[in-house]
């Protein structure tokens, strides 16, 4: 497809460059501990872009019974309504060797996928709560090229297994979960952490205890601490420079954060599916500090991005494609305050809970990415979080929530705990915030 | 088409073959500031086969390639035998529907340059850019699509359905002293071209609003009485009950079945709140659901009381109640599951000035930037508000955000203007990893006697 792709834009185009994705998903499901249904995912899809006098076109497709050249076509018009953009494909075919595939992965049987499904169903089950499971297996290809002489493939698979456990007594519904992911099968200990995290967070969720209110130190666990990286995410994301709106803007090397915060995006880690070679637009892919020791280093760039904020500035190998629209910007494994181990140890609060007189753990909020981000302004309430009472979780909290900014709580931070783990392509350890708002009722 | 897919069903061995095929093409527009960020056409064509045999689970292949369709059939049915059901699925009874629903076009997109879309969102984005020197930034886009729908079944059901479907949105971003705010535009509609020309006033809106905001304190947080608008009322009605109304939430489940007993009291007398995908021209309209189920008026609460819920087949089925049109998917890569089509709080009595002569103190929260719940738990955040004092609206106020529980906060809605209306917004509803629905709500003026409200504490 590739190839074909290519002689069209030559024909038809000063330079321009393809990315050509096929993928397989199975997915297995669970409803309520039963196995209800499999599914299986297929598709391939098309996206180019042209350069035409100087101008920028996209153009994407499923429709692969139609020729190349009709996209091509398409991305011509595209790019006719386009601005002067002097974006600069990379001529690199050489990349870093990057693990991005698991043999066993890409051959498990629906019966392997069921199997895993039904070891979780039968550990969680408990008479007063519904469980589900989701095992999901996908295999895909990628492959671009460019008019630069820039080309490359390469395949990745990725295995994901979700557990949600539901319990509805009265009026209170609770809902936990949590999931294991990977470029590989789950082993063992991969599914023991799944189904001890949520043994663990719903004993505890089962005795309800009232919030306590007012300026408090604050446990976020990893899957808690999205609220408090999503400003961030924002504000490092070259996208975002080149609007004018970054908080972090002109702020490289100043100490911003307390100096215990450290970010790095790494698309070359071994067995993450986020990770890869390069990047969809044929850039290699390298590690990026983004803040160090609390001082903003480097923001994410893709080709326009890069291209627009203009002097030195090369892509970061953070550009991204689907079949449809252009390119966007997006970090891969996002890397914040310890470095990712490959057997994390899991526990709530990660030892930070232990010198908390009267304080909250949060494990998730509702509304996150509602709102005014940007500015790094929060307030939410919780979806599930836990009184923390002389160094002990005493309970369930409902009805509160918690508030402050972002750019404010993270100019001194209260400790990082020791239980670092993966929260879809985010690494982090639970975070001691001092000083949050907490509103309770 | 329609031959092939027929051949297909009767070369199927299962018990029940359902196919489903689409072709989109899509047109989309984008300005970044004064920018033009992009402008693409894409075409998107796959298909959905799902099929369910005695004694065995749901097999479903999504597929790109549609000649691959009897592999597919195969590779579905295998997939269905690989699981053993000791208690059958089962599928309600609907009679075989046969229907040509070529949903007015309104003015053919297809039939438009890209270049006359690109020009009409500039005007629009220029309106917010010319506000003032506050806005520092804006995002609007076009978005159009028209999607030949396919849709047959092994029980004889077979349609062919042409749905339109343009939406637009701007957000214009205001900047001053280090405070940055945001106000939305946005427009959604089951419709073409004809209908996209009289937005002009609503994006200048949207950009005078940013601008406005800049210089309006944060709402004190605190308990109030508390008027949404029939926009924020739209959206709290579907994300804090609606939700709880999908019969997959409860048809498995013995606790959340209770919680959820038909002539359980949710609310007072005014109350009433219904799901209707046969209104025309709405976001979330469409004549036939994705199991070829008729669209209807369902009604879920009458006068305080839940009386009905949105089913599939399946829940239906499972429930011994009747299938209401409530199955959707996203695209032909997902089997459909029961969601909302075109939600509402029916229409009270009376003027918005009547809902609130006698609030002394409390807060009007206006249009939506988003809500999610956690089942009974919910967050709304307005994108404005203002205060009402002594009977009148009074300051405008940011930062509004609801928060509460659900069984509550619907026990308190105390009155219920007349004026209704329905929402005609963009965006749409994530549920299961299928996001964004085309989905839509309507209201009127829904006054709650007393809600949080976030904000500065203290």
């Amino acid at each position: 497809m590739i190839p074909q792709a290519l002689d069209a834009l030559k024909r038809a185009a000063d330079a321009g460059d393809a990315c050509w994705r096929r993928s397989e998903r199975t997915t297995i499901a669970f409803e309520s501990g039963r196995l209800k249904s499999a599914a299986v995912v297929e598709e391939s899809g098309l996206n180019v872009r042209v350069l035409k006098d100087g101008k920028v076109g996209v153009a994407g497709t499923t429709a692969t019974d139609a020729p190349p050249s009709d996209v091509v076509t398409r991305a011509l018009a595209s790019a006719a309504l386009g601005e002067p953009l002097a974006i600069e494909f990379p001529s690199a075919n050489k990349f870093p060797s990057v693990a991005t595939e698991a043999k066993s992965a890409g051959v498990a049987s629906v019966g392997t996928l069921a199997d895993i499904g039904r070891g979780l169903v039968e550990r969680l089950s408990r008479p007063d709560a519904q469980i589900n499971v989701t095992v999901e297996r996908e295999v895909a290809e990628t492959t671009i090229g460019n008019t630069a002489g820039g080309q490359g493939s390469y395949r990745a698979t990725g295995v994901s297994v979700s557990a949600d456990i539901a319990r509805v007594s009265d009026n209170d519904v609770l809902m936990i979960y949590d999931y294991y992911a990977g470029v590989g099968m789950p082993d063992a200990a991969d599914l023991d952490a799944v189904v001890e995290s949520i043994k663990t967070r719903l004993e505890l969720a089962l005795t309800i205890v009232a919030s306590p209110s007012g300026s408090l130190p604050v446990v976020f666990s990893p899957m808690g601490l999205s609220a408090i990286l999503l400003p961030l995410e924002e504000a490092l994301s070259g996208k975002t420079l080149i609007q004018g709106i970054s908080p972090l803007q002109g702020k490289v090397g100043e100490a911003v954060f307390a100096e215990a915060l450290s970010i790095t995006d790494d698309p070359t880690l071994a067995n993450r599916p986020a990770s890869y070679p390069f990047d969809d637009e044929g850039v290699p892919a390298a590690p990026l500090p983004l803040i160090e020791r609390g001082a903003p280093r480097h923001f994410v760039h893709d080709l326009e991005t890069a291209a627009r904020l203009g002097g030195a500035q090369r892509s970061t190998g953070h550009g991204h494609r689907g079949v449809f629209g252009k390119p966007r910007l997006s970090y891969s494994n996002f890397i914040v305050g310890t470095t990712p181990t490959a057997r994390p140890r899991w526990s709530l609060g990660g030892g930070l809970t232990d010198g908390i007189r009267d304080g909250l753990l949060i494990d998730d909020l509702i509304g996150v990415g509602q709102g005014n981000v940007i500015g790094g302004a929060f307030s939410h309430p919780v979806a599930l979080a836990y009184r923390v009472q002389n160094g002990k979780i005493t309970g369930r909290v409902k009805d509160a929530a918690v508030a402050g900014n972002v750019y404010d709580l993270l100019k001194t931070i209260g400790g990082w705990g020791d239980d670092g783990r993966w929260v879809g392509t985010r690494w982090s350890p639970s975070l001691l915030l001092e000083g949050v708002s907490v509103a309770g009722r | 088409m329609r031959d092939v897919l027929d051949a297909a069903i009767r070369a199927s061995r299962a018990d029940y073959t359902e196919i489903r095929v689409e072709r989109t093409w899509a047109t989309g527009v984008s300005f970044r500031g004064a920018r033009l960020e992009s402008a693409t056409a894409s075409e998107d064509v796959g298909g959905c086969v799902r099929v369910l045999s005695k004694g065995h689970g749901w097999g479903v292949a999504a597929f790109t390639s549609l000649n691959q369709l009897p592999a597919m059939i195969e590779r579905a049915q295998e997939l269905s035998r690989a699981i053993v059901l000791d208690e059958p699925i089962r599928l309600a009874d609907v009679s075989p529907q046969t229907a040509e629903a070529l949903l007015d076009l309104d003015g053919d997109v297809r039939g438009i340059s890209l270049a006359e879309k690109t020009r009409l969102i500039e005007a629009y984005n220029g309106e917010m850019l010319a506000v003032s020197g506050d806005i520092t930034d804006t995002i609007a886009n076009y978005h159009d699509e028209v999607t030949e729908y396919w849709f047959v079944n092994s029980e004889g059901t077979s349609l062919h359905e042409l749905r339109p479907e343009v939406t637009l949105s701007g957000t214009a971003i205001a900047r001053k002293n280090g405070t940055i705010e945001k106000a939305l535009e946005s427009i959604g509609l089951r419709k073409g071209w004809n209908s996209v020309h009289t937005f002009a006033e609503g994006f200048k809106k949207a950009g005078e609003r940013a601008s406005h905001l800049l210089r309006a304190p944060t709402v004190r947080g605190g308990n109030y009485p508390v008027v949404l608008d029939p926009e924020m009322a739209g959206v709290f009605i579907h994300e804090a009950f609606g939700h709880l109304s999908e019969a997959d939430f409860v048809y498995e489940n013995p606790q959340a079945r209770e919680m959820m007993t038909l002539g359980r009291r949710f609310g007072r007398k005014v109350l009433n709140v219904g799901d209707n995908g046969a209104v025309p021209g709405l976001r979330g309209t469409m004549p036939f659901d994705d199991e070829g189920v008729p669209t209807q008026d369902s009604v879920l609460i009458k006068e305080g009381e839940l009386v009905g819920r949105l089913h599939s087949r399946e829940t239906a089925a499972r429930m011994g109640e009747r299938p209401t049109g409530n199955a959707r998917a996203l695209s032909f890569r997902h089997p459909p599951i029961v969601r909302m089509t075109n939600t509402y709080i029916g229409n009270g009595e009376g003027t918005f000035e009547d809902l609130i002569k006698d609030v002394k103190l409390g807060v009007y929260a206006c249009s939506a930037f988003g809500g999610q719940t956690m089942l009974e738990s919910f967050s709304f955040t307005a994108a404005y508000g203002y205060m009402i004092r002594d009977g009148q609206v009074a300051e405008l106020v940011k930062d509004v955000v609801l928060a509460g529980n659900l069984f509550q906060t619907l026990d308190r809605i105390e009155r219920i203007a007349g004026d209704f209306q329905w929402n005609q917004i963009g965006g749409g509803c994530g549920k299961a990893g299928q996001a964004y629905l085309p989905v839509t709500e309507g209201a009127p003026h829904v006054r709650i006697e007393d809600a949080l409200v976030g904000g500065e504490v203290g």
